[in-house]
């Protein structure tokens, strides 16, 4: 009879070392670290400075074909990578993760040296690893990762605090009997209510932290399988609150509702057994004294001997049946088991222990370094994308600027691969985010500085000697342990920035109240959804100035709160802090965070968000078009009609793309259709007279739709300007001219004259286009205004009622429409001014005023009070155009792009 | 026609699912994260997804988070457990694995 051959990975780590076979090793290695694909290392190396070299920890790789880190997994390889490059640890405990993974591999890879014939290279038996830190560090998470990157299965935790040691070899539980029929029962009555209230009263005296009450202390939850195995006391007083709550429910009589206890094999010994790995969590806040039976356990299992007999103490106890005794043998070890321990710093607490010497001895625990810069930006990096793009970033730092498209596809493979994995897609934040990853970088490394130096502020131990001594009054141990910065922490503010909430306006935001008809509902305008990326880096530095306020200063702790607003400013986590830095490259927190989908490189998708608008607006604007978004428009042919728009150049030329909604060629594919912009300025200046009727002129919702649109609005936007009107204000005019340097022999010392051509070092613009539009009042030209922002990409659009299909778009293309007609319209306007203003001298909206007016002018019959402001101008409906801009149907072009 | 159903359910699931994701993430031990989707076509097109256990008792989450085949979890607006209580079932349970409980409207 031959042995049957395992066919998968499943059942490999179950094996017995000693049993693996060259064919189970081909199928379990799993390199990491090898010469084309690197892995990530931190750790103390010489580095040469002027000729001089130093010992310092830097961040480096790990590239060995030879001698790559191996894993032995039943996870496929791709499944093996995802989630080791995605949940790596923080840089400052990669060592630690090395250390792990080698002593999990050593007595694999002696066996398989013994299986090929070879020398062993090592004797290396050490199934443990213990790990020391502050809480939330991750202690438990590196233990488990290590687990799950060898195997699917889960691994248990098992908390140690409070605990009896020795329960980990032999545990007193409940036994429920077949299907856990008793526990189930209860859940059912207690679900539909029918639960006696003798019985909810014998419920609630469980032990602690089985039973959860809500506030008004009714039972929502029974921990079940936390109280089987609670522990040898608890288990007995629970037995027999249960027999009671049994015979009142009358559930004792009911068949496969036996309530018994027994001695069993503990967590520890059961591991060992279906060989796979246990984290115990918190070891050195287990309880006194508990542990004399695992010394000669831990001497087993990190190697020293190759077996120990321990003997159940609890057989024949209170009449239980159970085993009375179990051999640890070296020869047994499965190839999945091994023995993590956690525990926290002693000076966490009182119920944290300092071990016996002998432990330490044994287990040799590392000590986990605080963590730096490097590894909070890390852990910030994973919350936010699900992978640590910035230690990604800094190990392959030059490949990555040298190739960024092909680093940031890697970097979607590793997060989609992870969320196979997960069982979901990726969450469309985190695609848009990873999609930018440039802007991820960025803003987590200023974020880390930040949380860096905050956690610096709030360290007692530490503020003394890290430059904080001001704050010692503040800062106390109680505060460090209540309000330290931690991962912990972190971690809320990322998780409260995702959800779109109410915000605060800008405090000096225009606001208009109207005070009548309160007793009714307000009639609220259409519902804009919001991609959840467009604001995110907004909702996040709002949530952390808000928690660095209610921390210190709403608590009376007002020089750790100026320090924290410092920091913050210091840091550039908001807009604000950069009125001279918006010329830079740098983007601030909230800036880089803020990301429209329309940012997303990827043409196709370009395309789908466009076609989608495009369909949608289409649909709106004749409600007997029925068809579907295919039979409107193919993907293929928005791909087509976007690639012809990126490469053509129009800025020189002022050629538009508006929506085509012609049906003959919009149903042949042909979304788009060309248009161009035809400047009154240019006929003057070429004594000329305008040579198209109004009938030429493209109509105001084709062009408005085009800026709503990715690619198109964006490529519009760069070609509405021109330098048409300097020549008309010099003595000697001069030709129209498109080149980006002014015409020459015209002063180049008006700051409106520049504006108004897209020129000011201010990066602000206006300008106003001349479209068709029909209403009731008939058919007439209308004026589009824009004013433009470039460096923070905000366009105010200001024309007629826009289609509502289009308001999400303009939200994602960063445009503000406001229809001239709305009731609200100059409180918009103002506030869309002042946002895109702030930052720049206050005389900016005066210049702005007069930029406008060059292609403007006022009717000088009209009363007017006072100086006009700009946005009275915007608003202005009887406002004559001096040198219009139309914008009219291109039919030079052979019908726009094919 | 019923891989054209399938299609379709497999796209409501996905978009039931992303619309949870949006609405924010509670990250639990382990690398688990748990998502509230609202009750309606939102949660029943999750609760109906193949694959996907319904736990409403802390019993029958702990032997889903067990299951090496599950990877998706949907949990009932009125399930037996608490928040807290996922969290420390995922806590004790170093697996990887994505939840998502019903919300009301």
């Amino acid at each position: 009879m031959t042995k049957k051959k395992t066919n998968n990975t499943e059942a490999l780590l179950k094996k017995k070392i000693k049993d693996l076979t060259a064919s189970d090793f081909a199928q379990l290695e799993k390199p990491l670290g090898t010469a084309s694909r690197p892995f990530p290392m931190w750790g103390p190396q010489r580095v040469e400075h002027n000729g001089r070299s130093d010992i310092e920890t830097v961040l480096s790789f790990i590239a060995s074909d030879s001698h790559p880190l191996m894993i032995f997994s039943e996870r496929s390889y791709e499944e093996v990578v995802a989630l080791a490059y995605c949940d790596m640890p923080v840089p400052s405990m990669l060592p630690i993760f090395k250390d792990g993974l080698e002593r999990r591999a050593d007595p694999l890879l002696r066996q398989k040296d013994i299986v090929e014939g070879r020398q062993p290279q090592n004797d290396n038996y050490n199934r443990t690893q213990m790990m020391i830190g502050d809480p939330g560090h991750g202690k438990s998470f590196l233990g488990a990762l290590q687990g799950r990157l060898r195997s699917t299965g889960s691994v248990e935790i098992f908390d140690c605090g409070g605990k009896n040691m020795n329960d980990l070899l032999f545990e007193m539980v409940l036994d429920f009997g077949a299907g856990d029929a008793l526990p189930k029962a209860i859940d059912k009555r207690l679900k539909a209510g029918a639960l006696e209230d003798i019985s909810i009263g014998l419920l609630k005296s469980l032990p602690k932290g089985v039973v959860s009450t809500d506030k008004d202390g009714n039972i929502q939850s029974i921990d079940w399988a936390a109280l089987k195995t609670a522990g040898t006391e608890e288990v007995e007083s629970a037995f027999n609150t249960l027999k009671k709550v049994s015979t009142v429910e009358g559930l004792d009589n009911a068949g496969g509702n036996a309530l018994g206890m027994n001695s069993q094999y503990g967590p520890l010994i059961r591991a060992f057994i279906e060989n796979r790995e246990i984290v115990l969590d918190e070891y050195n806040k287990s309880r006194e004294g508990s542990d004399n039976a695992l010394q000669t356990v831990i001497q087993f299992l990190i190697g020293e001997l190759r077996e120990c007999t321990v003997d159940n103490p609890l057989k024949n106890k209170d009449n239980t049946s159970g085993p009375s005794s179990f051999t640890f043998k070296r020869d047994d070890m499965g190839a999945g088991f091994f023995v993590t321990f956690t525990g926290n710093k002693t000076e966490d607490g009182t119920t944290t222990r300092s071990l016996n010497k002998s432990v330490y001895d044994r287990l040799k625990p590392d000590t986990l370094p605080d963590p730096d810069v490097i590894d909070w930006q890390h852990r910030i990096c994973q919350m936010m994308v699900g992978l640590p793009v910035s230690t990604l970033y800094n190990t392959f730092q030059e490949q990555a600027d040298k190739d960024p498209e092909a680093f940031g596809e890697w970097l979607m493979w590793l997060r989609q691969t992870k969320a196979k994995v997960e069982g979901t897609p990726v969450p469309e934040l985190q695609e848009t985010l990873l999609s930018n990853w440039q802007n991820v970088v960025q803003a987590s490394e200023k974020l880390a500085q930040f949380y860096d130096r905050w956690a610096g502020m709030t360290d007692a131990e530490k503020i003394i000697t890290n430059g904080n001594a001001d704050l010692i009054e503040e800062v106390d141990e109680e505060y460090t342990k209540k309000e330290g910065m931690s991962f912990r922490r972190i971690k809320q503010h990322l998780e409260e920035a995702i959800p779109i909430r109410a915000r605060m306006e800008p405090v000096d935001s225009p606001v208009k109240l109207d005070m009548k008809s309160w007793d009714k509902p307000p009639q609220l305008s259409e519902r804009v959804e919001e991609n959840a990326s467009l604001h995110f880096g907004s909702r996040l530095v709002e949530f952390i100035e808000r928690m660095a306020y209610e921390k210190s200063g709403a608590v009376g702790k007002n020089r750790l709160y100026t320090k924290l607003v410092k920091a913050m400013e210091e840091y550039g986590l908001r807009d604000i802090s950069l009125q001279e830095g918006a010329r830079s490259q740098q983007k601030s927190v909230e800036e880089a965070l803020n990301i429209s989908a329309f940012a997303d490189k990827d043409i196709h998708k370009q395309a789908a968000m466009a076609r989608k608008i495009f369909c949608d607006f289409v649909r709106q604007m004749d409600p007997e078009i029925k068809a579907s978004d295919d039979e409107i428009v193919t993907p293929k042919k928005f791909v087509d009609a976007l690639k012809y728009v990126q490469q053509k150049e129009t800025a020189a030329t002022n050629e538009l793309f508006v929506a085509n909604r012609d049906p003959e060629s919009m149903f042949a594919g042909q979304p788009l259709a060309a248009a161009i912009i035809k400047d009154a300025a240019v006929y003057a200046l070429e004594n000329k007279d305008i040579d198209f009727t109004i009938d030429a002129l493209v109509h105001h919702d084709d062009l408005i739709a085009s800026f709503a649109l990715p690619t198109v609005g964006a490529k519009n936007l760069s070609a509405i300007w021109d330098q048409n009107i300097r020549p008309l204000t010099s003595r000697d005019t001069q030709p129209a001219n498109d080149d980006a340097a002014p015409a020459a022999d015209v002063p180049d010392h008006d700051e409106a004259l520049r504006i108004a051509e897209n020129r000011s070092k201010h990066g602000i613009a206006t300008t106003s286009l001349q479209v068709l539009y029909e209403d009731a009042e008939g058919e007439r030209p209308v004026s589009v205004h824009v004013v433009r922002n470039e460096q923070r990409n905000k366009t105010l659009i200001v024309s007629e009622k826009a289609p509502s299909k289009l308001l999400a778009a303009f939200r994602e293309a960063g445009v503000i429409h406001v229809d001239r007609n709305d009731p609200l319209a100059k409180t918009k306007v103002e506030a869309a001014l002042s946002d895109m203003t702030r930052g720049m001298p206050a005389s900016i909206k005066d210049v702005l005023a007069d930029a406008f007016m060059y292609r403007s002018t006022e009717d000088e019959n009209a009363p007017k009070a006072g100086n006009v402001s700009l946005v009275d101008r915007l608003l202005d409906k009887d406002l004559e155009p001096l040198f219009p801009k139309f914008v009219v149907k291109n039919d030079k072009r052979a019908n726009g792009p094919q | 026609m019923a891989q054209n159903t399938e299609i379709l359910e497999e796209v409501g699931v996905a978009v039931a699912q992303q619309n949870a994701m949006a609405r924010g993430t509670r990250h639990l031990g382990h690398g688990c994260r748990l998502f509230s989707v609202e009750s309606g076509w939102e949660s029943a097109m999750i609760k109906g997804d193949k694959g996907v256990p319904t736990c409403d008792t802390m019993l029958s989450l702990e032997a889903a988070m067990k299951d090496e085949n599950v990877k998706v979890i949907f949990i009932p607006a009125d399930a037996l457990m608490t928040d807290d209580d996922i969290e420390k079932i995922c806590a004790r349970n170093g697996v990887l694995k994505t939840l998502f409980k019903e919300v009301k409207k």
